[in-house]
């Protein structure tokens, strides 16, 4: 049945440590609500598997026990963490699953992060890249090469899961939705009504609590995801320089330059995995990371006065602007 | 919804040292969980039902040894699409049938609505096949024993297990044990609750679909909040207090989703069993406050049953000592503070887990019977904890409890429905 209507259904989820809100327009409110739950509860299911915060989550079993034997996972989590190393080589390792280690050592796991253990930080080195995971694809199985190493889907399970919630609501018949993952992973099905697209604002970095200041994009979204990513909220200054939770899984050490990072794709897993790429990727070797991806449009900050964008159009004036469209 | 880990944190700046009843947190013994040989060969199945449930069990399924999933059946398209994306290497059907025609297949996993689950089993059967059949077994008491007499008349070759998954799980089996011992004295009630905030509504661009997906609003052949989801906590009843309940008196209302349903959205039911104790069950859509648990209070303690099996007791102050309690964790239910107990906390400590944590390892219920299946599939054909006979008994729960909630009446349940002649 058609669902047309002006009033929104709303529904709300708290999972994966953050907030899901989805807004949905149609006819029948009692069809909008029952798509949407549906919807909601394959991201609860979805949480169960992927949380590295739950002991009995498949990753949190991955992590004890595959340094030892290869440990069998579920089809679609074996196909996520293929599509990771997917990911991980497109970006020339920029997006990385392994970072965990790194980034426990930098204190960004449960506090707000401090200069880590010059020893430590080596220690954590050599067990972080995709080079050390092992995937049995017979079998359905991972495992590490190397003792101490663990894997995090934190840059990559918000996304899937907002993918997967979207495919249910289209198989549902919802036509015009708009779904977000704690503000910072988004996709949109259709247009609300009288509109042509879904308009998201991305604010200007360091701006983000003054509501008032006008944005430094909106970003027009119809059936495509957006994710933004940044290095702020867990940070800790060091020598002066602030020291963010975006750790270069390349170098072991925080991301430098980038101050957000947003990506729009047709996939919510895609644009959540390359925006916390382009964050530690330097301006000069974005091309190639970008270049396997069809019908990207990306926007980078690296200052108040350096961003980049290409297909997204920047509305607060910058001095230096590398503009593609 | 307040969790646990929310009581915890509040209860531990609002605890009071006195007057408190003692929680113990009661663990499984790991050896109950049986290794197969690795050298097991691998079990062809077919799943037949890939709605959100079967989804969860080909995804469960593939982390269990031995199982391996090689077609997948559902009648609308749109699933076999799903099924195609989620597991590619599996052949996908739009009929039954061909399954049960496929010889390779040894093994179904039944996860059709309740009211389809009757001409699967018997056909899956007749065709030589070991079922799976989730809970509840059937909705009315004719179908339940049409399977409960087919899957007897071929106990001797065929291994046929309902999805009463709490049997198969190590959580309850341990509480089981420590409830029937007289750890909580006599038991004197017990009261189930299981709580969400949900429409219970689905939603298709098909109409037929709409119709056929949403049977558990359907009064002709749904069994309501008691037999949908008080079903698990029903079984876990008695099982634990070793008796078949007689008589249950039930209310149905529709309180939060006035959308021109019939089925009630709201239910409470009283269970009564031959020793004169009651067992109270409460169901809502309206509200996900305290979510899904169950408790059995007795003379000396009460165990509370909540997170997948997880248990607690608490002691009456003047209860006798059990001895391990001194070691036990202590947790906190608000203002109820307590001695958790570790069944394996010797075990945990030997594997260098800390024995006051939780242990990571432990498995979903589903995963439990399903590993017991394939377990079946090794060691047996024998009689599974979840067979026929318990599929016949809690059917019968569900099917005279709905009634009496839809009619809002006391009914006593007839004891020759819990049997086969």
């Amino acid at each position: 049945m058609p669902l047309h209507g002006p009033e929104p259904v709303r529904l709300a989820l708290h999972a994966m440590a953050t907030r899901f809100e989805l807004v949905m327009y149609g006819g029948g409110a009692a069809d909008l609500r029952a798509a949407g739950e549906e919807a909601l509860q394959e991201i609860r299911r979805l949480e169960a598997q992927l949380s590295s915060y739950l002991p009995n989550s498949e990753v949190s079993r991955i992590n004890r026990a595959a340094c030892r034997r290869p440990v069998p996972v579920s089809r679609r989590v074996f196909q996520l963490i293929q599509h990771a190393a997917a990911l991980s080589a497109h970006t020339q390792g920029a997006f990385d699953i392994t970072v965990a280690p790194l980034m426990r050592c930098w204190g960004f796991v449960k506090g707000k992060g401090h200069w880590p253990d010059s020893a430590a930080l080596s220690r954590a080195r050599t067990v972080t890249g995709m080079e050390h995971l092992v995937l049995h694809e017979k079998q359905g199985a991972l495992s590490f090469r190397k003792a101490g190493m663990s894997i995090d889907l934190g840059g990559i399970g918000k996304g899937y899961a907002i993918d997967e919630a979207a495919l249910i609501l289209r198989e549902c018949g919802v036509n015009c939705a708009l779904l977000h993952g704690g503000t910072s992973t988004i996709t949109t099905i259709g247009a609300p009504p009288g509109a042509g697209s879904w308009r998201v604002a991305l604010p200007v970095p360091g701006k983000l609590a003054d509501h008032q200041a006008p944005p430094l994009a909106v970003v027009d979204l119809k059936d495509e995801a957006l994710s933004v990513s940044a290095p702020w909220g867990k940070a800790f200054e060091k020598d002066g320089q602030t020291c963010g939770h975006v750790i270069d899984p390349r170098t072991g050490f925080p991301a430098e330059g980038a101050e957000m990072a947003a990506v729009v794709h047709e996939s919510a897993t895609t644009a959540d995995a390359l925006s916390t790429a382009l964050l530690v990727t330097k301006p000069e070797a974005r091309a190639r990371a970008c270049q396997n991806f069809n019908k990207l449009r990306v926007l980078v900050a690296y200052g108040p006065k350096r961003v980049y964008a290409d297909g997204i159009t920047i509305h607060v004036p910058t001095q230096t602007i590398h503009h593609h469209v | 919804m307040i969790s646990r880990r929310d009581f915890l944190k509040t209860g531990s700046a609002a605890a009071s040292l006195l007057g408190l009843s003692h929680a113990v947190e009661i663990r499984p013994d790991p050896s109950l969980v049986r290794a197969r040989p690795s050298s097991a060969a691998d079990v062809n199945i077919g799943l037949i039902g890939y709605g959100p449930r079967g989804r969860e069990i080909a995804s469960t399924l593939g982390r269990v040894p031995g199982a391996r999933l090689v077609a997948i059946c559902d009648s609308y398209p749109t699933m076999l699409r799903r099924a195609q994306r989620d597991i590619p290497e599996a052949s996908r059907h739009g009929d039954y049938r061909e399954l049960l025609n496929n010889a390779d297949i040894q093994a179904v996993v039944v996860a059709t609505p309740t009211h389809l689950h009757k001409d699967i089993v018997t056909d899956a059967l007749e065709a030589g096949k070991n079922v799976y059949c989730e809970a509840p077994m059937a909705s009315s008491i004719e179908d339940a024993r049409a399977i409960a007499s087919a899957a007897r008349a071929v106990a001797d070759e065929l291994i046929f297990q309902v999805g009463q998954q709490n049997r198969s799980n190590p959580q309850h089996r341990s509480v089981f044990q420590f409830i029937r011992s007289g750890a909580i004295g006599r038991p004197a009630m017990a009261r189930a609750q299981s709580h969400s905030r949900e429409s219970w509504r689905r939603t298709s661009p098909n109409a037929q679909r709409v119709q056929a997906i949403n049977w558990r609003l359907d009064p002709e052949v749904s069994l309501g909040l008691v037999g949908e989801y008080g079903i698990h906590q029903m079984d876990v009843a008695y099982w634990v207090l070793g008796a078949l309940p007689v008589a249950v008196t039930g209310f149905g209302q529709i309180m939060a989703w006035e959308d021109g349903r019939q089925v009630p959205d709201t239910v409470q039911a009283v269970f009564e069993f031959p020793s004169g104790m009651h067992m109270m069950f409460d169901a809502t859509l309206a509200s996900s406050f305290d979510d899904v648990y169950e408790a059995y209070y007795g003379t000396d303690s009460t165990i509370l049953f909540r997170d997948r099996g997880k248990a607690w007791m608490f002691k009456e102050v003047d209860a006798p000592m059990l001895g391990w309690e001194v070691y036990a964790r202590k947790d906190k239910f608000y203002k109820e503070t307590g001695i958790a107990l570790l069944a394996n906390a010797t075990q945990l400590d030997a594997q260098n887990q800390d024995p006051t944590e939780d242990d990571p390892n432990v498995e979903t219920p589903l995963w439990y019977a399903l590993n017991e299946f394939m377990d079946n599939h090794e060691f047996g054909p024998y009689l599974p904890a979840a067979d026929y006979q318990r599929g016949l008994e809690a059917t019968a729960i569900a099917v005279v409890a709905n009634k009496a909630i839809v009619q809002g009446t006391r009914l006593e349940i007839d004891p020759a429905l819990y049997t086969l002649e």
